[in-house]
C-alpha cells in the first residue's frame, strides 16, 4: 500500500500547535468534511461501482482503480448522519488512512484551505461517538459572506475504517 | 558479423555455432563406434538429437529459415535413430555429416532467408527423407524372449521400449535389481547407480516397487541389460544396493504385486524433454531445467488450496473438542502440528510461485528481433541496449506483457528514433539508442522503454485532444505538460494516417494501456521533445489467475471458480422442495441441495423466474447447485484482494476486473458451501452492522 509510514505521521499535522495545515474542503450529504491534503492521494470521477452484498450499509461497494480493488465509503453514514448523500456521487478521493486507500463519496470538492491551529476546534469537546473519525470542526471563512464563517469537519484519515472491524 | 546493431542476433549466431560443432563433435564419435563395430551410446544419439533440437528451435526465432527446415528434417531422422527406427549405416552417417557443412553454410549467409539457397536446401532435404525407415527390420519382436511382466511393459516410454529391445538383439541379458533408496536423497541415488551401472550395464528403466521400503527409503525395482556375467553384476551391485536376479526366459515369473502406475519413471524425464516441441528454444541451456506445462503449475496450486481446505475442516472438528479437559494436552498438540502444517503449505505455495518465474530476457529475445526488424524496414540506425534480462517475472505476465512491450518498442523505432540525417542535424549521433531496462522494485517489477528519438510535443497532443473533442478547450488550457502527455493514452487521440502530426506516438497507447492495467500494473510516460521518451511500466511480480465461470445475479456479475463447478442445469422451479427447511432439487436421482445466491445476498424483487440455471458446485464430497440468472461464460480471472475494511465481509475470496473497469466479486466457494451446510454459526456470523 502506498505511503503506510506518511499515513502514520499525519495525526501530527493535526495537532501541531504551530504551523498551518492544508485541508481539502468536500461537500457530502448537507455537511462540509475537510481531510488533511497529505492524506488524499486522488481526486477521481466515480467509476462503476460494485456493490458488496452483506457488507455494513455505510460500504457503497468497490472500485478498480488502476487495477486496484478500493473500498467506496458513504462518509455521512459512516459518522452516523441521518442526511442523505447524492447518487450518483459526484467525486471519489482516495484516503490513505495508512493501511489503505479508502475511497470517500463526495457530493463535491469545495476548495483546499490552509488552516491555522487556532481556527481548530479539537473533538475531546463534542460526542464520543463522533469522536473515532472526527479531529474536530475547522472554522473558515464563508464563500457566502464575508463576515461569517462555515464549518468543516474535520476527518482523522488514520481512524478511518481503521476501527471498523 | 560487424552489425553492432543487433547483440541478440550476435548471441544467437554463437550458440548456433557451439551446436553445430557439439554435432560434429559427437558425429565423429558415433562414426568411430560405427566403425569399430562397437555398441552405439544410446545417450550419444541422444545429445545429437537434442542439438539439433535446440539448433531448430533457435532458428525459428531468429529468421533463419533455411537452418530451421534443415533442423526440423534432421531432427525427424534422428528420433527415428533414437528409436531404433533406423540403423546406424555408412550412407545415413554421410548425410549427417553433410549437416554440419550445411549449416555453417547457412549461417554464414547475409540473408538468413535468401532465396538462392532454397533449391540446394529442398534437395538436400530430400536426401535426409529418402533415409526413411526402411532399414530398420523387425525380426519378431526380441521382448517375446524374456517374461517381463505386462504391467511392467506398459509403463515403459517408446524410448525405453526401444532401448530394450535393442539390448536383447546384442545378445545382452536382463537383470532386475531392487534395490532400497533414501527417499530424501533419491534424484542423488540414482544418478550414483547410473555412474556405477555405466562400466558394463545399461539401465532400461525403473520402477518403485510396492514391497520393501519403509517411511524413510523406497524399494526400486530396476531394469538392467548387460552383457557382463551375473557373478559380475552381483560383484558390482549386492552389498552396496540390493538382490540381483536375472529375468528368465520364456518362463512366467509370479506377477508382482500392483505398482501404481501414476508415478513415471523419472529416468524419462529428459528424453520427454527433447520430445516435447514447445515450437521454441531459450538461448539458455537446458542442462538443468526442465520445461513443464504451466497447467501443471496451476494444478499443483489447486492442491495447495484443496489442502488448505482439508486443514480448516479438521480445525473445525479440533474446536469441537475444545473445553473438554480430557483432550487438553492432544489438542495442545495438534495445534501445534496444524501451525508446522501452515507454515509449510505457505512454504509450498511460495515454491510453485517460484517455479513459474521466468526471466523477462524471453521476451526482450522477441523485442530484439522487432527492433532489427523495424529499423530495417525505415532505415533507421537503432542501437538496442538491454539491461536486467534476467528479472524474472510470473510466467503469464510475460505471456500477457509481450504485445504491449512490442507496441511500446515499434512506436519507439516508428516514430520516436529519427533518421540518421535528421539526428546528425540535431547533433546526435546517427545512431540512435532503445534501451529496455528491467529491475525488481519491492514486490513488482519495472520495465523501461528508452530511446534518445524526437519527444513527444506535449502541446500537439493538447490540441489533438481538444481539435478531437476528447478535452474541452478551457480544460485543455489548465493541463500541465505531464498531463498533456497522459492524453496520449485516451483512447481516438490519434489515428493511423494522422500519425506524424503527433510524432506518432499516440496509436494503440489506450490498448497498451488497458492491457497493462488489466494486470493490475501501471504505465506512465515521460518525454522530453528533442531528447526522447521514456515509458515505464510497473507490474505485480506474480498473478493470482484463476479461470471462472462468469454469472450473473439479479443483474450483477460474479466469477465462480471453475474448479468447483462440476456443470450447469436449467433451474426449474417447479421441481423444487423443502426438505428441514432446506430447498432441494432431484438431479439424476440424487437430492442436490440448493441456494439461490439472490436471496442469500439479499438482493430483493430483481431476481426473475424463468430462464435461471443451477450452477453444481462440488467440494470434497459434498454439492450445492447455486442458483443464478444467467451464465455469461469462462473467463481467466486475476483475483485482487478486497480492502482489509471488507475483511469482515464472508463470502467473497476478492475481486477481479473484468475490462471497462468493472469489477466482479469473486465467490468463495468454500465459505458458502460451509455457510449452507454448517450455518452461518460454524464458521463465523453474519456482520451485523447498523
Amino acid at each position: 500500500m502506498s505511503g503506510g509510514a506518511q499515513g502514520a505521521t499525519l495525526m501530527p499535522a493535526w495537532d501541531s500547535d504551530t504551523g498551518a495545515v492544508a485541508v481539502l474542503a468536500v461537500l457530502a450529504g448537507d455537511e462540509a468534511y475537510g481531510f488533511p491534503l497529505s492524506a488524499v492521494r486522488e481526486i477521481l470521477a466515480p467509476p462503476p461501482l460494485t456493490e458488496v452484498p452483506r457488507a455494513p450499509s455505510h460500504f457503497l461497494g468497490v472500485i478498480a482503480v488502476r487495477g486496484q480493488i478500493i473500498t467506496v465509503i458513504d462518509l455521512p453514514k459512516m459518522l452516523h448522519l441521518e442526511a442523505e448523500q447524492t447518487d450518483p456521487y459526484g467525486r471519489i478521493l482516495l484516503v490513505d488512512n495508512g493501511e489503505e486507500l479508502i475511497g470517500v463519496a463526495v457530493d463535491r470538492v469545495i476548495q483546499v484551505y490552509r488552516m491555522e491551529p487556532n481556527q481548530i476546534e479539537y473533538a475531546s469537546a463534542m460526542s464520543a461517538e463522533l469522536s473515532d473519525y472526527v479531529v474536530g470542526v475547522g472554522r473558515v471563512p464563508s464563500g457566502s459572506s464575508a463576515d461569517a464563517e462555515d464549518m468543516l469537519i474535520l476527518i482523522d484519515p488514520v481512524s478511518l475504517l481503521g476501527g471498523v472491524q | 558479423m560487424s552489425d553492432p546493431r543487433d547483440n541478440v542476433q550476435q548471441e544467437f549466431l554463437s550458440e548456433a555455432q557451439e551446436l553445430v560443432e557439439a554435432l560434429s563433435r559427437d558425429l565423429l564419435l558415433l562414426d568411430e563406434a560405427h566403425h569399430r563395430n562397437e555398441r552405439i551410446d544410446p545417450a550419444l544419439v541422444n545429445e545429437i538429437f537434442r542439438s539439433v533440437h535446440t539448433l531448430k528451435g533457435i532458428a525459428g526465432m531468429f529468421g533463419y529459415k533455411h537452418v530451421g527446415v534443415v533442423a526440423h528434417a534432421l531432427e525427424d531422422l534422428l528420433d527415428d535413430l533414437r528409436l531404433g527406427r533406423t540403423l546406424v549405416e555408412p550412407h545415413l552417417l554421410d548425410v549427417l555429416f553433410d549437416s554440419v557443412e550445411r549449416f555453417q553454410q547457412l549461417l554464414a549467409l547475409e540473408d538468413p532467408q535468401s532465396p538462392e539457397e532454397e533449391a540446394g536446401v529442398q534437395e538436400y532435404i530430400a536426401a535426409i527423407r529418402a533415409i526413411g525407415t526402411e532399414s530398420a527390420k523387425e525380426e519378431g519382436d526380441p521382448l517375446d524372449q524374456y517374461a517381463i511382466e505386462p504391467a511392467v511393459l506398459s509403463v515403459l516410454t517408446e524410448y525405453e521400449e526401444h532401448r530394450l529391445r535393442a539390448c536383447i538383439r546384442q545378445g545382452l541379458r536382463l537383470y532386475r535389481l531392487r534395490a532400497a533408496f533414501d527417499l530424501t536423497a533419491i534424484d542423488d541415488s540414482i544418478e550414483t547407480l547410473r555412474a556405477v551401472a555405466s562400466d558394463d550395464a545399461e539401465i532400461i528403466t525403473y520402477l518403485p516397487s510396492m514391497e520393501g521400503g519403509n517411511e524413510d527409503t523406497i524399494e526400486l525395482v530396476v531394469l538392467l541389460a548387460s552383457g557382463a556375467p551375473k557373478e559380475q553384476l552381483e560383484a558390482h551391485f549386492e552389498g552396496r544396493y540390493g538382490t540381483i536376479e536375472a529375468i528368465e526366459e520364456r518362463t512366467h515369473l509370479p506377477t508382482l504385486p500392483p505398482r501404481p502406475t501414476s508415478i513415471p519413471s523419472t529416468g524419462a524425464s529428459m528424453e520427454t524433454q527433447a520430445e516435447e516441441d514447445s515450437g521454441q528454444a531459450s538461448l539458455q541451456s537446458v542442462a538443468n531445467s526442465v520445461r513443464v506445462d504451466i497447467r501443471k503449475l496451476d494444478h499443483l496450486m489447486n492442491v495447495v488450496g484443496e489442502l488448505a481446505l482439508v486443514r480448516s475442516a479438521v480445525n473445525r472438528i479440533v474446536d469441537q473438542f475444545k473445553g473438554d479437559a480430557t483432550y487438553r494436552q492432544s489438542l495442545t498438540d495438534l495445534d501445534r502440528i496444524g501451525r508446522g502444517f501452515e507454515r509449510q503449505l505457505a512454504e509450498l505455495r511460495t515454491g510453485i510461485l517460484d517455479v513459474r518465474m521466468v526471466p523477462l530476457g524471453q521476451v526482450f529475445n522477441k523485442l530484439a528481433r522487432i527492433v532489427r526488424q523495424a529499423a530495417r524496414e525505415h532505415d533507421k540506425q537503432v542501437r538496442l541496449v538491454v539491461t536486467g534480462a534476467n528479472t524474472e517475472v510470473d510466467k503469464l505476465i510475460v505471456e500477457k506483457l509481450t504485445d504491449p512491450l512490442m507496441h511500446l518498442v515499434r512506436n519507439a523505432i516508428d516514430h520516436g528514433i529519427e533518421p540518421g540525417d535528421a539526428r546528425i542535424r540535431a547533433a546526435k549521433p546517427a545512431e540512435g539508442t532503445l534501451a529496455l531496462n528491467a529491475y525488481h522494485k519491492g514486490s513488482n517489477v519495472v520495465i523501461e522503454v528508452e530511446d534518445d528519438g524526437g519527444g513527444m510535443n506535449a502541446l500537439q497532443l493538447q490540441e489533438a485532444a481538444v481539435s478531437r473533442g476528447l478535452l474541452n478547450a478551457d480544460a485543455g488550457l489548465e493541463l500541465s505538460r505531464q498531463e498533456m502527455l497522459d492524453l496520449v493514452f485516451l483512447p481516438g487521440l490519434s489515428t493511423r494516417s494522422e500519425v506524424t502530426d503527433l510524432s506518432g506516438r499516440g496509436v494503440g497507447m489506450d490498448v497498451v494501456k488497458t492491457n497493462i492495467l488489466r494486470m493490475g500494473g501501471v504505465i506512465s510516460i515521460e518525454s522530453e521533445q528533442g531528447s526522447g521518451t521514456k515509458i515505464t511500466v510497473t507490474l505485480p511480480i506474480t498473478l493470482a489467475i484463476i479461470r471462472a465461470l462468469i454469472v450473473t445475479v439479479a443483474s450483477r456479475t460474479f466469477a465462480l471458480p471453475i474448479t468447483v463447478v462440476r456443470e450447469a442445469i436449467p433451474y426449474i422451479p417447479e421441481e423444487v422442495r423443502t426438505i428441514e427447511g432446506r430447498e432441494v432439487i432431484t438431479l439424476r436421482g440424487e437430492t442436490l441441495a440448493i441456494c439461490d445466491l439472490a436471496r442469500l445476498f439479499g438482493f430483493r424483487g430483481s431476481s426473475r423466474e424463468e430462464g435461471r440455471f443451477v450452477v453444481v458446485g462440488s467440494m470434497g464430497n459434498r454439492e450445492l447447485g447455486f442458483v443464478v440468472d444467467g451464465l455469461v461464460g469462462q473467463d481467466d480471472v486475476i483475483i485482487k484482494a478486497l480492502g482489509k475494511s471488507l475483511a469482515s465481509v464472508r463470502g467473497f475470496a476478492g475481486a477481479t476486473d473484468l475490462g471497462d473497469r468493472k469489477v466482479a466479486l469473486v465467490l468463495d466457494a468454500p465459505a458458502l458451501f460451509t455457510e449452507h451446510f454448517d450455518g452461518p454459526e460454524a464458521g463465523w456470523a453474519m456482520e451485523t452492522h447498523p
